[in-house]
């Protein structure tokens, strides 16, 4: 009962209902069979886990009450430097994908910094530097396409043990480094901006530095995007990565992250965005149903549509919730002081 | 030297002039061939245009909202009106029936903007975002990916761009109308106080007896009227309209509204700024393309000099202070 109401006051429960409908309404559209295949679960994890992991990076963004649009561009930077790093540098592909993860924290590290020190609002700076960074991708490769050796693709799609695909391996350490992060002090710290910035630096928390070490945290979970994006498909794009930016923003907020930051936890993100990905994909198994042939268009309309109403049933619930924790906080002083 | 710095924080208006000019002079010294009544005319109309569409942006950032349905708003209204006209109406029906179009659309899309604002009090940013969302969508379900005629007419082309006197474009009175309407607006009405007020403390205006919500309200209203009247005036501008032609409209509105000196938090702000913002923006853009690099360089010069810009007057408060 009482993990119940833990579970029920969490920030994460609107994103974990949504997800849950969106789920069951997925298993049951596309059959109970079809769904647990293997092949079908290591497919969605294959496609999903580059923007999956540039949703959990938006998400520690917004938990110090900042974000960044650009984010989708630095996958796409992480992307072209991959393919192209090896054959330009003429280095091993592995030191090649390294030097790429290195850059794309570096870059996530200067948002941090512009940031900081010419406190610029972040919307408009993240704005700004998506014109920088595709710039930089242009100038690295003008044209979609490159080679990526084969054999990457084929260790990414691997079955470990015939049943582990190798996404969900980097989704789990991308997990756990989260958790093994979120004990240190600078996370403390970083849930201390997002509080109140003036208050954590009045109690003498280095702003300055907790945000850039968190831009440079999210880099690097934008970057292990962006190399999971290279193996997935195997080629390099200058500009697709780009509407991750906003599509992140929002899973994280249809999860349950408030937008002024301060507190809420990875599960949010990883619901939230789970929630978009189960729309789109019921969405589309309706549409097989009905008779009558439609467009991709109207599959884009109602997944929109229906992630509008999620996100407005999201927040009214978030809105509820709070009141129900303000109660129960109440209750708890009331009974201590009885004491 | 602390003058200069007390006009540059003060003057934001001026400064952004300035920079204009600055950067014009530069163009032309850079390729003189680019300085000719041709390139004058069409930075006159292409700003009276962003000027156009970034109105309602102007009144929505001052309550401290944002409005990210600019664009898509525009879109659908410009689809809808090349429709209208080519439905076989006489002109000047035709004409009243795309007017009237472009602002019941414009109006229903703010109201519902205002709605989840202000009503059901949603963060602005991903509210307007997912409602743009579902307006883009809808172009391309209605219209099946290409609408069935994507020209414009040819009158009601050469009616918005016909320049007098070679310079001076027919789109820069439709400008002047809506700067006089959005002056008076912003400075005779109590509206526009109650609006400033809002913005700059919501909870200060809520005790003092300002309806804030509706006021919220009544103001996305307005923008969403804008924005369909700024899609009307654009197919014809454009000339040729397609499914999210206006979409990249929406943040350079936004950069328009921020460099003309306009606080992204809101109470503090005006509509000169931002028909100065949205000149340099403009200037900004016709040097870059003037100066004839590779798109990947554009794009770089283009990303910095924003960032410099922003930094120049749109910072946020120093915690140390």
């Amino acid at each position: 009962m009482k993990r119940l109401t833990k579970l029920r006051l969490s920030p994460a429960y609107s994103g974990f209902l949504l997800m849950m409908i969106s789920l069951v309404a997925y298993i049951i559209l596309r059959g109970p069979a079809a769904f647990f295949n293997i092949n079908n679960l290591a497919s969605l994890f294959k496609n999903y886990t580059p923007i999956i992991l540039v949703t959990m990076a938006q998400a520690f963004l917004m938990f110090m009450g900042y974000i960044d649009i650009s984010i989708g561009a630095q996958l796409s930077f992480a992307n072209v430097l991959a393919v192209n790093l090896p054959t330009m540098l003429g280095v091993p592909v592995w030191l090649g994908w390294l030097l790429a993860l290195v850059l794309t924290m570096l870059l996530a590290s200067l948002n941090g910094l512009i940031i900081s020190y010419l406190r610029i609002p972040a919307l408009l700076e993240s704005f700004a530097m998506i014109f920088v960074i595709r710039g930089i991708n242009l100038a690295i490769q003008p044209k979609p396409g490159g080679h990526v050796d084969p054999a990457i693709n084929r260790a990414y799609d691997r079955l470990l043990f015939g049943f582990l695909p190798t996404s969900v391996v980097i989704l789990a350490v991308a997990l756990l480094v989260w958790m093994l992060l979120k004990r240190t002090t600078l996370v403390n710290h970083l849930f201390a901006i997002g509080a109140n910035e003036r208050n954590a630096y009045a109690s003498g928390i280095n702003t300055i530095r907790t945000k850039v070490l968190t831009y440079a945290i999210a880099g690097l979970f934008t970057g292990v995007a962006g190399l999971c994006y290279t193996a997935a498909y195997a080629t390099g794009n200058p500009i697709t990565g780009e509407i991750y930016g906003l599509q992140s923003i929002s899973a994280c907020i249809i999860g349950g992250v408030p937008m002024a930051g301060g507190f809420g936890t990875v599960f949010s993100a990883l619901f939230g965005i789970s929630f978009q990905i189960f729309v789109k994909d019921s969405v589309v198994q309706v549409f097989k149903m009905l008779p009558g042939v439609y467009t991709t268009y109207w599959h884009n309309l109602f997944t929109d549509f229906i992630i509008l109403v999620g996100l407005v049933a999201a927040i009214f619930f978030v809105r509820r919730q709070d009141k129900h924790r303000l109660a129960e906080v109440s209750a708890m002083l009331e009974k201590r002081g009885n004491d | 030297m602390e003058r200069i710095r007390h006009f540059f924080r003060t003057r934001q208006i001026a400064v952004a002039l300035l920079i204009t000019v600055f950067l014009f002079v530069l163009t032309t010294l850079i390729n003189p061939r680019s300085l000719n009544v041709n390139t004058a005319g069409s930075i006159l109309a292409l700003t009276s245009m962003l000027c156009l569409a970034s109105a309602g942006q102007t009144l929505v950032i001052l309550t401290g909202g944002i409005d990210m349905s600019t664009g898509d708003v525009m879109s659908i209204t410009a689809i809808l009106t090349v429709s209208i006209l080519h439905s076989g109406l006489s002109s000047g029906i035709g004409m009243l029936a795309a007017f009237v179009t472009a602002v019941a659309v414009g109006a229903f899309i703010g109201f519902l903007n205002g709605l989840g604002v202000a009503a059901a009090g949603l963060p602005p940013m991903v509210v307007t975002l997912y409602i743009a969302n579902v307006v883009d969508k809808l172009q391309y379900v209605f219209t099946n990916g290409t609408p069935t005629h994507t020209s414009v007419p040819n009158w009601y082309k050469q009616l918005i761009t016909t320049r007098f006197f070679s310079v001076l474009p027919s789109i820069l009175i439709v400008g002047a109308l809506v700067f006089v309407f959005v002056f008076l607006l912003l400075g005779r009405t109590r509206y526009a106080r109650q609006l400033y007020l809002t913005g700059n403390n919501p909870r200060a205006a809520f005790l003092t007896g300002i309806r804030t919500r509706r006021l919220k309200i009544i103001t996305y209203t307005i923008a969403g009227i804008l924005n369909g009247l700024a899609g009307l005036i654009g197919a014809g501008n454009t000339g040729n309209v397609d499914c999210g032609t206006f979409r990249d409209m929406t943040i350079t509105t936004i950069v328009a509204v921020v460099v003309g000196g306009t606080l992204l938090v809101g109470g503090k702000g005006s509509f000169q700024g931002t028909m100065v913002g949205a000149l340099l923006m403009i200037v900004l853009s016709n040097g870059l393309a003037v100066l004839q690099v590779s798109d990947s360089i554009r794009n770089l010069i283009m990303g910095i000099i924003l960032i410099a810009l922003l930094s120049l007057y749109n910072r946020e408060r120093s915690v140390r202070l």
